[in-house]
């Protein structure tokens, strides 16, 4: 640190340097005197020897200056010079870095946000996820029942804490339009356990689990402060939710909210019938692992529940058991292999950018060894020159680096403002400050690395070589061949980078062009849908009641909507269409089925719908006839079964009369179904994939719960949304009515993932492209630059221009043909790692290759076409005067 | 600078091995050292001060020579220089280095007669 001292002491220093000359000034006076000079001859006698004070002094201020800051303030002065003089290079290789840069930082942002960051909740890598698994259902996941939430409390020794909940969206009315609300119940210990805090009131007590005092409410800060103006005297009011009382008890911190997006909590207190029944698989189960506690040790124990559970409880079959698997695991499922796939994009994408930074300061580099070779020969130190080119490129990258971070806060928010609203942990996604370090240091690194070997390179060379070469173009044969060819394969792996991404995008694009364009199996155009939710009701003596009279109130409400203009047809089913949904009951029996003919149980979803559901949908009756309005009530129960369910089971179309049943009488026998229609398949759970078996039974004989409406209207269906609503809460003021989406839209949004990683890889593919088109271009240039003599000879010598043409044309596409070739074999690689990601179009489409190669060999063309005009253009005798 | 072109090659590594070795003898301000090698060169060494001061500020800024301002027999300040323990390493390695040089070329001298 003497430089930074003396740089404060400058104005001491400068003293004693004139204090230390005068001294020597004044000595060699006194010896003159000594010696029997008279003064005033001595005094000249010693100016004269001494010189100029001047000019010493600032030599002994050079010598000293050998320090580092002052000359790197030099350098950097003359590296800023140097990169103004040359726009073209600087704005290429700082648009090549900040891409990189930018692109990188920006997903491992979005990436590091959701699937590595732990989850704001204390302890939170410790906090683990308990499902349980029957035979019936082999490969879904199901919730636990309480008697297992208390089996695993009490014998589970690897967990510290536990706690359970259940989601039920309540209508909150008396508070302007009626709404629905997220609402989580849940038991004791789960604020505890997540680590929450409250910002106003408290958590739930022992008291508040009591059937019959439960109804208090803990609300999220974000209800708070949207639906109540963030009240200070909220606590103590009541909220009506789903028509009961509920008395707010607390408030939550602004960070806390567990599930994501819940707006209130409250206490869980089931029902004696559904606190005792093992078959009740509705509650999600969170333990915290013992500090330092192994997740197998719990899976161990949970074994053991499982096996001691079976015994003990007939009606669960065999084959029940548990899984526990980490919360953040559970929270990011199906999202990790997508990002993954992201951040490979952005990684090759980081690696087209070196390369093309290498090839571009490369091509510099060998461009600037006569100022080099010139400045050597001036007397500048080889240290000094490596630290000048060092400096130089460390002065670029810092350039690109800030374009770069500025690039990825902006991708970041672009990422938020286009992935769908249900992407995991969105809101937590922003550019992180470790990020920004590390970007930095990434883009200074890079600085040094290629600002060092073409420093290097230059600071070895002897200027008397490269002075006496003369034009500084053609240095020695050798050593521009190997240039040449270190260039060609610079660019060879850009292109072939490159080409992979053009290929992951293309398939990525046709993946969302096909499930966009997938035929359902029925019109989805001017069809509007809603939700009309309902309260879930506990008792199922009560249930039976409420259900006759929801029933009733549906009937009317299709009538209602019957009658708003511009509405052709009504319909309605228990849940949405193509909402990823598949309902299952477990009782299902089939009369007379065949032998199951592959392994795995056969299953099939089943619907409960309203009259001419599948003519206002457009679906084709095959067999039979749709459910009406006598349908209903008292009538002979009925049920519609799909082609692929009368093919499964029956191995025929024609299965009218057959029967099915999902539910028993109270002797335990079946109730039958008798199957009046056959119904051609559509995909109503998911665009993806095939139709599943299903059958349908009539929503007015006994359908349950929330129902959905399906409207097909005359005009543009947006503009009947609002008054379709009014109708509704002209007859209902309190019934919400929630999700009004049209099913183009709702189709649409389905596909969101894969549109957004298509758009991102559409992005990413681009910046590669045009950073290898830029690598192509810039190593041709600077070849036929280079050769411009060797061209003007040429010509000379009777070389046709369309010879000259060909000859850089070749030897620029060569590079770009093998790059082709080894990014197609990469390609087809990398592109079965991911191929769950696409759908509808093989990995290895040979089209989208074709394709692919096409588009890069064309536009390598053009790239290459304009310095090879440019070599035709050259002038025989200019280019032999050229030095 | 006053001296015939033939000597200055000469010069120019030299200079800061004579300085180093003269200061080697004691803390020595630079008025001193040139008079000192003026001295024991019998005059043939005639040191410019545009090439002895900053010869010193060099030596001093690597760490050969140390410099501290100290008082003179007549009572005034002047900057003194001391041979540093890196210095040492330096004069050793120079002096080495040109007594093989001068060895060899007396060699040459002597054979070549």
């Amino acid at each position: 640190m003497r430089w930074l001292g003396r740089l404060f002491q400058k104005e001491k220093s400068e003293k004693q340097l004139d204090a230390e000359l005068r001294f020597h000034l004044d000595q060699q006076i006194k010896d003159y005197i000594a010696a029997g000079m008279n003064p005033e001859e001595a005094r000249r006698r010693a100016k004269l020897a001494f010189g100029g004070l001047e000019p010493i002094k600032e030599d002994c201020r050079e010598a000293r200056r050998a320090n580092f800051l002052e000359t790197l303030l030099q350098d950097m002065r003359h590296g800023m010079r140097m990169l103004r003089n040359n726009p073209g290079f600087t704005a290429a290789a700082a648009v090549t870095l900040a891409l990189g840069i930018g692109a990188n930082t920006a997903i491992f942002s979005i990436v590091n946000a959701a699937i590595l960051r732990p989850l704001p909740y204390k302890d939170s890598s410790r906090i683990v996820m308990v499902n349980s698994h029957t035979a019936m259902f082999p490969t879904f996941s199901l919730g636990i029942s309480w008697p297992d939430v208390q089996q695993i409390r009490s014998q589970a020794s690897s967990l510290e804490q536990t706690a359970a909940y259940t989601g039920a969206d309540k209508t909150l009315t008396g508070k302007g339009d009626p709404a629905l609300l997220e609402v989580t119940n849940v038991s004791d210990g789960f604020f505890e356990e997540l680590g929450a805090n409250s910002q106003l009131g408290r958590f739930f007590t022992e008291q508040d689990y009591v059937l019959g005092q439960n109804h208090v409410v803990i609300i999220s800060n974000a209800l708070w402060h949207n639906r109540f103006g963030a009240d200070p005297l909220i606590l103590g009011k009541t909220l009506v939710l789903d028509k009961e009382n509920y008395t707010v008890v607390g408030v939550a911190a602004r960070e806390f909210t567990f599930p994501e997006k819940c707006e209130a909590w409250l206490p869980l207190a089931l029902a004696p019938e559904v606190a005792n029944t093992h078959t009740y698989f509705a509650l999600s189960f969170l333990g915290k692992l013992r500090n330092g506690q192994k997740i197998e040790k719990l899976k161990n124990e949970l074994d053991t529940i499982a096996k001691r559970t079976m015994k003990d409880v007939p009606e669960l079959s065999a084959g029940y058991s548990f899984s526990a698997e980490p919360l953040l695991e559970n929270r990011i499922e199906g999202t990790k292999r997508a990002y993954f796939m992201l951040l490979g994009a952005a990684a090759l994408v980081l690696l087209i950018a070196c390369a093309n930074l290498a090839s571009l300061l490369l091509a510099r580099g060998s461009g600037r060894q006569r100022e080099m070779a010139v400045r050597a020969a001036l007397g500048a130190s080889r240290g000094r020159l490596l630290r000048q080119g060092l400096v130089e490129s460390c002065l670029l990258a810092l350039l690109g680096g800030g374009a770069g971070i500025f690039l990825a806060a902006e991708g970041v928010q672009l990422f938020r403002a286009i992935a769908p609203a249900n992407t995991p942990r969105l809101a937590e996604m922003s550019v992180d400050s470790t990020l920004l370090w590390f970007s930095l240091v990434t883009s200074l690194v890079a600085g040094v690395l290629f600002g060092l070997v073409p420093a290097r390179r230059a600071s070895r060379m002897d200027p008397n070589e490269a002075l006496k070469t003369g034009s500084g173009m053609n240095l020695g044969a050798a050593r521009s061949a190997r240039q040449s060819r270190l260039g060609d394969a610079l660019v060879a792996v850009e292109v072939a980078l490159a080409f992979v991404l053009i290929v992951g995008s293309a398939l990525m694009t046709q993946t969302v062009s096909r499930l966009l364009h997938q035929n359902p199996g029925f019109r989805t155009d001017h069809l509007l849908t809603f939700d009309l939710p309902q309260p879930v009701i506990w008792n199922t003596e009560e249930a039976a009641r409420e259900i006759k009279k929801q029933t009733e109130r549906f009937k009317n409400i299709v009538e209602q909507v019957q009658r708003v203009p511009g509405v052709a047809a009504v319909t309605a089913s228990d849940h949405g269409v193509l909402i990823g949904m598949q309902m299952m009951e477990a009782n299902l029996r089939v009369d007379g089925a065949i032998p199951s003919t592959s392994k795995v149980e056969r299953t099939a979803s089943a619907r409960y719908i309203f009259p001419l559901y599948f003519r206002t949908l457009g679906i084709s009756m095959l067999r039979g006839r749709e459910f009406t309005e006598r349908d209903s009530g008292d009538a002979p129960t009925v049920a519609i079964v799909n082609e692929s369910m009368a093919r499964e089971y029956w191995g025929t179309l024609d299965v009218v009369g057959k029967r099915i049943s999902v539910s028993n009488d109270k002797a335990g026998k079946p109730l039958w179904d008798e199957i009046v229609g056959v119904v051609a398949d559509a995909r109503e759970v998911t665009i993806r994939g095939r139709a599943f078996p299903a059958y349908f039974l009539p929503s007015l004989q006994g359908g349950t719960g929330s129902i959905h409406l399906l409207v097909r209207t005359q005009t543009d269906p947006d503009s009947l949304a609002g008054a379709i609503t009014r109708q509704i809460w002209a007859s209902y003021p309190e019934q919400p009515v929630t999700h009004i989406s049209t099913m183009a839209r709702r189709i649409s949004e389905s596909v969101g993932d894969e549109r957004l990683r298509s758009i991102l890889l559409v992005v990413f593919a681009g910046i590669g492209f045009a950073l290898a088109l830029v690598g192509v271009y810039g190593v041709i240039s600077y070849s036929v630059a280079r050769r411009v003599q060797e061209i003007g000879i040429r010509m000379a010598l009777g070389a046709s221009r369309e010879g000259v043409l060909r000859m850089v044309l070749r030897q620029g596409l060569l590079p770009v043909i093998a790059g082709v070739v080894f990014g197609a074999m990469a390609a087809v690689g990398l592109t079965r790692v991911v191929a769950s990601q696409f759908y509808g179009v093989q990995p290895t489409d040979p089209a989208t290759f074709i394709g692919a190669a096409l588009l890069v060999l064309l536009v390598a063309c053009l790239a290459c076409g304009i310095p090879a005009r440019r070599a035709t253009r050259v002038d025989p005798l200019v280019a032999l005067r050229y030095e | 600078m006053g001296m015939p072109e033939e000597k200055a090659d000469l010069l120019k590594g030299t200079l800061d091995m004579l300085i180093l070795k003269v200061a080697a003898l004691g803390p020595i301000h630079g008025y001193a050292i040139s008079q000192r090698m003026q001295q024991i060169s019998k005059d043939f060494f005639q040191v410019q001060q545009g090439s002895l001061y900053p010869a010193l500020h060099r030596l001093e800024e690597r760490g050969w020579l140390a410099a501290e301002w100290k008082e003179t027999d007549t009572g005034r300040e002047a900057k003194f220089y001391t041979l540093t323990r890196k210095g040492r390493k330096q004069l050793d390695t120079e002096m080495l280095n040109w007594e093989r040089l001068s060895d060899a070329i007396a060699l040459i001298l002597r054979t070549a007669e």
